[in-house]
């Protein structure tokens, strides 16, 4: 069999281009494994090789997402290999990203195989998991070793177009896809022993695990709605024009704050949009569409309800990671305890 | 206490008995209806998953309920909208079907409902 | 309370003039066995044929699967209330056929599925594979309703399997093996520092073809109640079920229930295995929120530090299982919960019917909508029909070579929810 060819995605740390101050580093093919590279060539032995390296700066990367997209696959496209092979970025949280972004768009534009690795809190994982496959990895490079082990063998199995098996088997993290497998040990057998180690209080692996169930409970009523003072927040992404605070167009790792005093209705001049998801020509045109400012003037001067607060809070829910997403709406929720407003009108896009 | 249904046989032996609602639908179309008779306040006393025939194999669903009493309830509303979640994924086999194993589906969605009675 | 079961491995089963057992080997007379089950009302005509491991078979629909069993020592006898008296089994000695088989096919309805290979890739999802099986097929009379069908096939069923297993009373067993629980109080001095450890039994219950039988009582009429974990052993639990045929448990599954079999094989060492309570999984909501609230409060009032559960079905009971796990977990007793999943051909749809954050811990039989193709078999013993147009598969699943297409889910215990395989999913 002739050895498979792969290709390599690694940022610029790995790189040995160099660490933040070099993140800005544009991309660049080169010949033969860099880096993490060689020890992947080496475990691979004479079944596959390295044929090239992408290398490419993090930031460069998530600030120029579209673009960079298209010239890596270029790159890639031009090498012509059997599987794509990215990272593993352990607990970088954009490298991780853009391993996953790769990964997603090659596996669409050029149709072959592809894997990367990273840790399981990595934002890259939540965004691609579904849609790639990503072998989970300690948190730092500490654990290159472990990872090409665990990778190598998944990594020719797709290359070569086997049969992949479950994610139990084969160590890509669980992607939603159901497969089946047989077990070393019957079921019953399996339940006991997980029954010893759950009433042990020790850790355990349910084969099932439950759909997400984060639900929130709804807060009480609010009694008398002509006396409440309302806020507005969204993750429609609406900013005063020109996005002063630079809220990412998607995965957004910041929200902001705005004072809409005396502002009665948000115009074309005025707002627009930072959101990247959705076509923004009606927000950019009215911005009220989605922060509906007007119409709660109106209901404050007609006395329906108390009173619209001055600020606003926003972000753009464009593929944000759960986490962020959580983080920014404790601290909203703890600021507006602080104003002590009496109800939220949260809208999205 | 009322029967939505779409098999005639359930219709035929509780007609005068009780309220039969029988409908000429699928069975996910039923399950629809039944979800429409929580919305307006009606309580589940019978699982709309009655019977582990599957539902694309069988084309026949009856359900028991109580009539509409004001309030929706919330354990009925979660359980009819799994099960319709759960019916949905599975897709209709049964395009041709001899008459006699019809009459067995009916007679099968008769005795579960039966069970019940 | 202490049984005793002495196997006796059968590694061949044969026709012959005298049915009997020797050196291993199963003798079956033809003619007699025949005459065993035409001797039960309402069966018209009944044909015994053989089913070897490895042999081009495939058996189908299959009603139920038994094993032959005889009481040698104690009270009562197998299938207490039923074939026997009603008087509580599980002590003295019980001799097994290891290795063999009743498996009973006929067509109750016309979309009953079920499907047994002796060989090729359908063999390795059903533990029948592996046995030697005396398989008969039966019709009844004609103008037989469909209750009084299901319950002829059942009891015939039941004898042929007496008949067999009596052979078995006075062969010297190749392995004999004890169970033994004791009471409460002795045994939590006896081993007071291991956990405490219940099994909860879902039977199916929900009407015609769905139903259980506990000492010949149908389960849909019973409260959660207990058993000694050996009183299964003897056929206490019986399959009235011939629906869902992945996830149905055969009256075999309940005579070799493996979740009893190695609670057993860590008791006294790693947990202390206090009881089985049985409960059912009826089609009437409020019989689901009595009978989960009885598990529960069943589970406290023996104190338990855990508890297994284990299913029979899709759709209805896995509300039984999540009420079950839910009220247990609640009574902050630890539960594991055995299941199997409904999850689409290409494994991305929604497992199961009903969920809870509380089901912590799930063991799965694997996804039962998974497509396999069957090649032709030699022999079929049995009827084809349905299988080839609907059950487990859909229409036009039939190749040009003769070999189907379909869904794990009419591979007889393909995905046992007690744990009986190694299959499962992730």
């Amino acid at each position: 069999m002739a050895p498979v060819r792969i290709v390599h995605y690694i940022n610029q740390f790995f790189g040995q281009i160099g660490g933040e101050e070099k993140a800005d580093f544009a991309p660049e093919l080169r010949e033969g494994p860099v880096g993490p590279g060689l020890a992947f060539a080496q475990a691979l032995g004479g079944d596959a090789e390295i044929a090239a390296t992408v290398i490419c700066g993090d930031s460069y990367f998530n600030e120029n997402i579209e673009s960079a997209k298209k010239e890596i696959i270029e790159m890639i496209r031009s090498c012509q290999p059997d599987a794509l092979l990215a990272g593993p970025a352990f607990n970088a949280g954009r490298y991780g990203v853009a391993c996953g972004a790769i990964c997603e768009a090659v596996k669409k534009e050029l149709g072959i195989p592809v894997l990367t690795g990273m840790y399981e809190e990595n934002p890259g994982a939540d965004m691609y998991k579904n849609a790639v496959y990503i072998v989970p990895t300690k948190n730092n490079a500490a654990g290159m070793r472990a990872a090409v082990k665990a990778m190598t063998p998944l990594l020719l199995k797709l290359a070569r177009h086997e049969k992949i098996g479950a994610s139990a088997q084969e160590g890509y993290m669980p992607n939603g896809i159901r497969v089946n497998f047989f077990e070393q040990q019957r079921g019953s057998k399996r339940a006991v022993d997980m029954l010893l180690r759950k009433m042990a209080g020790k850790p355990f692996t349910t084969e099932f695990p439950m759909p997400d169930f984060d639900r929130v409970q709804p807060a009480p009523a609010v009694k008398d709605l002509s006396k409440a003072r309302i806020a507005l927040v969204t993750s429609g992404g609406i900013v005063p024009k020109g996005n002063p605070d630079h809220i990412e167009s998607s995965s957004a790792s910041k929200y902001g704050c705005y004072d809409i005093t005396g502002v009665s209705d948000l115009t074309s001049e005025t707002f627009e949009t930072a959101h990247g998801g959705y076509d923004p020509v009606y927000a950019n045109e009215d911005a009220d569409r989605v922060l509906p400012v007007d119409v709660l003037r109106e209901f404050a001067a007609e006395g329906k309800i108390g009173g619209l607060y001055e600020k606003f809070y926003t972000t753009v829910g464009n593929g944000t990671a759960v986490k962020s997403a959580k983080k920014f709406a404790e601290e909203i929720a703890a600021d507006l305890r602080h104003a002590n407003i009496d109800a939220i009108v949260l809208t999205s896009t | 206490m009322r029967v939505f249904t779409n098999n005639p046989l359930v219709q035929k032996k509780l007609s005068g008995i009780c309220e039969v609602c029988c409908f000429d639908v699928s069975f996910l179309q039923l399950l629809i209806k039944v979800r429409d008779e929580v919305h307006k306040g009606s309580r589940l006393l019978t699982h709309p998953l009655s019977g582990s025939v599957k539902p694309n194999e069988t084309p026949y669903k009856s359900v028991l309920l109580t009539s509409p009493q004001g309030k929706i309830d919330v354990l009925s509303l979660e359980l009819i909208e799994s099960s319709i979640r759960a019916a949905e994924q599975f897709p209709i086999r049964y395009p041709q079907m001899p008459d006699s194993v019809r009459a067995d589906f009916q007679l099968i969605d008769w005795t579960l409902l039966q069970s019940a009675l | 309370m202490k049984l005793e079961l002495g196997y006796i491995d059968i590694r061949d089963i044969q026709f012959s003039t005298q049915s009997k057992v020797e050196n291993g080997v199963l003798y079956v007379n033809k003619q007699e066995i025949e005459a065993v089950a035409l001797g039960q009302p309402h069966i018209q005509s009944a044909e015994a044929f053989l089913a070897r491991p490895g042999e081009s078979v495939r058996i189908t629909p299959v009603k139920d699967v038994i094993e032959p069993r005889v009481k040698v020592e104690g009270p009562g006898g197998v299938f207490p209330g039923v074939l026997s008296k009603v008087t509580t089994v599980g002590s003295g000695r019980t001799h097994v056929l290891r290795g063999a088989a009743v498996v009973t096919t006929g067509r109750v309805v016309g979309f009953q599925e079920g499907i047994i290979d002796m060989s090729g890739p359908g063999a390795e999802y059903t533990p029948f594979s592996g046995l030697y099986n005396l398989v008969l097929k039966m019709e009844p009379e004609d103008g037989l309703s469909q209750h009084e069908h299901e319950y002829a096939l059942r009891m015939a069923g039941l004898k042929a399997a007496a008949y067999l297993g009596e052979l078995a009373r006075t062969v010297q067993p190749d392995e004999i093996r004890t169970f033994e629980t004791d009471s409460i109080p002795e045994g939590m001095k006896k081993m007071p520092e291991l956990p405490r450890v219940a099994y909860v039994m879902m039977l199916q219950s929900q009407g015609l073809m769905h139903d259980t039988y506990v000492y010949g009582v149908d389960a849909k009429r019973t409260l959660p109640t207990l058993l000694h974990p050996t009183e299964v052993f003897d056929g206490a639990v019986l399959s009235g079920n011939c629906v869902s045929a992945c996830d149905k448990n055969t009256t075999y599954h309940h005579l070799n229930n493996p979740v009893i079999m190695d609670l057993f094989d860590r008791h006294g060492r790693e947990l202390n295995f206090v009881t089985v309570i049985i409960t059912n999984e009826n089609v009437y909501l409020a019989d689901k929120e009595r009978s989960s609230d009885w598990t529960a409060k069943l589970a406290e009032l023996l104190g338990v530090d855990g508890v297994i559960i284990s299913q029979e079905g899709f759709g209805n009971p896995d509300t039984d299982l999540i009420m079950n796990c839910k009220k247990i977990e609640s009574k902050h007793i630890p539960t594991v919960i055995i299941t199997d999943e409904y999850a689409g051909r290409d494994g991305a749809s929604q497992s199961l019917a009903d969920a809870s954050p509380l089901a912590t811990a799930v063991v799965t039989g694997g996804n039962a909508n998974e497509v396999i193709v069957l090649p032709p078999m030699d022999t079929v013993i049995g009827d084809l029909a349905y299988v080839e147009r609907i059950a487990g598969g859909f229409n036009g699943n039939i190749a040009p070579d003769g070999s189907i297409t379909v869904e794990l889910q009419a591979i007889t215990g393909a995905t046992n929810e007690m744990g009986f395989n190694r299959l499962s999913a992730r």
